[in-house]
């Protein structure tokens, strides 16, 4: 008998309850509790009545909520096009014979990606300042668009340009080195000779990018905007160091939103109702998106080779089952 | 496009001047665009370490120039200044970062194993609840999580924030350990056991060094992802500051010092030290860590 693959009963779970029980308690017990108090007015005091779907209701009709959902797509769409567009173009760029060092080019462009968004946040946030930021400084000095400082724009008050814009400049920026590695790593696994042999046919540079490796690392692309779309329905850390979600709310996201009713406004039972509506609605847009994605971006082809590996896989288990079968 | 092909069918068959010139010049602007990109992903690194050598007078005066005579007079200040106590929150940082890394490597390493090659009756469904783990948007646990916390009195521990930080990152970082498990030969553990050794034994004498460059992965991935987090921190320990993190004292000490930037700047340099530090010594490790992390997760 092999113990090495059917250990007793016993050992698995001794070495399973910890990290399990830990899982369950963090995760999935929080997400029962938010189902529970979102259906109470609880205010974190002794006070806690059920009020059906009173909160749901309210959620619904709350112009905030959905003004913040609707920043959280805006960061998404703004974040897919310009992190992931932005570094494709970079990518293809290093990828240049022509380009000496690209090592120190891949290290700096990462390196943004490595500091905490909520540094991110706060040095973005001098940098827009209105007297000391770097921006309203170049404006100022060197382009000489205004007399002084003091008549120069304030970013994050909104009224220079759409807030959400501003604030998508740092997340993109942030991001851009973090894509352009992973799309580096995919180009670099297509195999030489294909482009090779496309340049002995004549193909530009941009040819090669746009009908080679763009449908070659089509995969990748796809996990990109995945990570892209995930890491923006959670955003908080940065719009809480810029902004805290103001002016007003206009730059509130989900995130936040929950945060502030729920420890600002100490409003528990309607905060978990919130988190609630966060969950199913990131949710919805990152199966959503992956639906979409996968349909529009999988030829039939790609489909075909899906459904034989599909088969593979399944003659592969089955093939491993016979043979721990035939060990015990 | 005729021409285009022409030039570059030359570029493959010979070495004409014309065509040097257009390399040469191109060359020239591909490599000036990726300097501009570089130079613009470190420029706020190098701002803020030279800036912070400045007092708030000169700062305010002039905020792109050197400093004219470099004082380090900002980061005796915050050294000195107890009630924001940076120095406790890195001390703070740097346990729980440890503890979380550590519990998270063993934690990934085992259920990542036993999902991997331990044939039992819950196997699937463990492995089915960890990938929902992985779906579910973290961010909607904020405030559920606070309450549930603060109900058992588990908040504002030391510890606490180890919970979500093993819980969170535990589901991607047991995947990598299962993807690799997977690549690894049977054989290796048959003859394992036939020699007599037993599950746990093989387990940690004969896979785990085995799983070491996967296991360095996991831990590169999470050592940034927790000393960075910001949000579990501020709901879950905000109040008890002798247990605050790096970037809840940041947060608090921004506070204090809204118009001070040098100083700001001095405290942001001492809390990212670490990560910096260890990004430009590793920085190739780390990167390829942390993008096999990304796409495998």
């Amino acid at each position: 008998m092999l113990n090495t693959i059917r250990p007793k009963g016993r050992v698995i779970f001794a070495y399973l309850c910890i990290p399990v029980a830990l899982f369950v308690f963090t995760v999935f017990v929080p997400l029962i509790a938010a189902l529970y108090y979102g259906f109470t007015d609880w205010k974190g005091g002794p006070v806690k009545n059920f009020n059906g779907i009173q909160n749901y209701v309210q959620l619904f009709h709350d112009d905030v909520f959905w003004h913040s959902f609707g920043n959280n797509l805006y960061l998404v769409v703004a974040c897919i096009i310009g992190q992931i567009g932005i570094a494709f173009i970079i990518v293809m760029l290093i990828n240049s014979k022509l380009v000496k060092l690209k090592g120190i080019h891949r290290t700096f462009g990462f390196f943004p990606s490595t500091i905490s968004a909520l540094c991110i946040g706060f040095v973005w946030k001098m940098i827009y300042d209105q007297r000391t930021g770097l921006i309203n400084w170049y404006l100022t000095e060197v382009l000489h668009k205004y007399k002084n400082m003091k008549s120069a724009p304030i970013w994050l008050g909104g009224e220079a340009a759409p807030i959400m814009l501003v604030l998508s400049i740092p997340l993109i920026w942030q991001y851009i080195g973090y894509y352009m590695v992973i799309i580096l790593s995919a180009v670099a696994s297509i195999d030489t000779s294909v482009l090779e042999s496309a340049e002995i046919d004549g193909a530009t540079g941009f040819q090669r990018a746009i009908y080679i490796i763009f449908p070659l690392i089509k995969n990748t692309l796809l996990v990109c905007i995945t990570l892209c779309i995930a890491g923006n329905m959670k955003a908080f850390d940065s719009i809480y160091a810029m902004t805290e979600g103001g002016p007003g709310t206009s730059s509130m996201v989900m995130a936040l939103y929950g945060y502030n009713q729920s420890f600002k406004s100490s409003n528990l039972g309607y905060g978990s109702t919130i988190s609630v509506g966060i969950f199913v609605l990131s949710l919805a847009v990152i199966g959503g998106s992956q639906f979409i994605l996968n349909y529009y971006m999988t030829d039939s082809y790609d489909r075909e080779e899906k459904k034989r590996k599909k088969i593979r896989d399944k003659e592969a288990r089955i093939a491993m089952k016979k043979r721990m079968k035939g060990g015990a | 496009m005729q021409s285009d092909n022409g030039s570059q069918l030359m570029a493959v068959q010979d070495n004409s001047t014309g065509t040097k010139v257009k390399n040469g010049i191109l060359g020239c602007v591909i490599n000036v665009v990726l300097w501009l990109f570089s130079a613009m992903c470190i420029f706020p690194l190098v701002w803020m370490l030279y800036s912070s050598l400045k007092n708030k007078r000169e700062f305010n005066a002039s905020i792109i120039t050197l400093p004219s005579k470099p004082t380090l007079d900002n980061y005796f200040k915050i050294f000195a200044n107890k009630d924001a106590n940076l120095i406790g929150a890195m001390g703070n940082s740097v346990r729980t970062t440890l503890l979380s890394v550590l519990l998270i490597v063993l934690f990934a390493f085992i259920v990542g194993y036993i999902l991997a090659r331990v044939n039992f009756r819950l196997n699937r469904p463990l492995y089915v609840m960890f990938l929902m783990g992985m779906l579910i948007p973290i961010h909607s646990l904020l405030v559920p999580i606070y309450i549930i916390f603060n109900r058992t009195d588990m908040a504002n521990q030391w510890y606490t924030l180890l919970f979500p930080y093993v819980a969170f990152n535990l589901p991607v970082s047991l995947f990598l350990v299962e993807g690799y498990v997977k690549g690894i030969p049977l054989e290796l553990e048959e003859a394992a056991s036939i020699d007599g050794s037993a599950f746990s034994r093989t387990m940690f004498s004969i896979i785990l060094p085995i799983c070491k460059p996967i296991l360095t992965t996991v831990a590169i991935i999470n050592v940034f992802s927790c000393w960075n987090e910001f949000s579990f921190a501020l709901v879950l320990i905000s109040n008890n500051k002798a247990i605050a993190t790096v970037p809840l004292a940041l947060k608090n000490f921004t506070g204090q010092f809204t118009s001070d930037y040098p100083k700001m700047m001095a405290a942001m340099l001492i809390t990212m030290a670490p990560v910096v530090i260890l990004y430009f010594i590793f920085s190739k490790q780390i990167i390829k860590g942390m993008v096999a992390g990304a796409v495998k997760g």
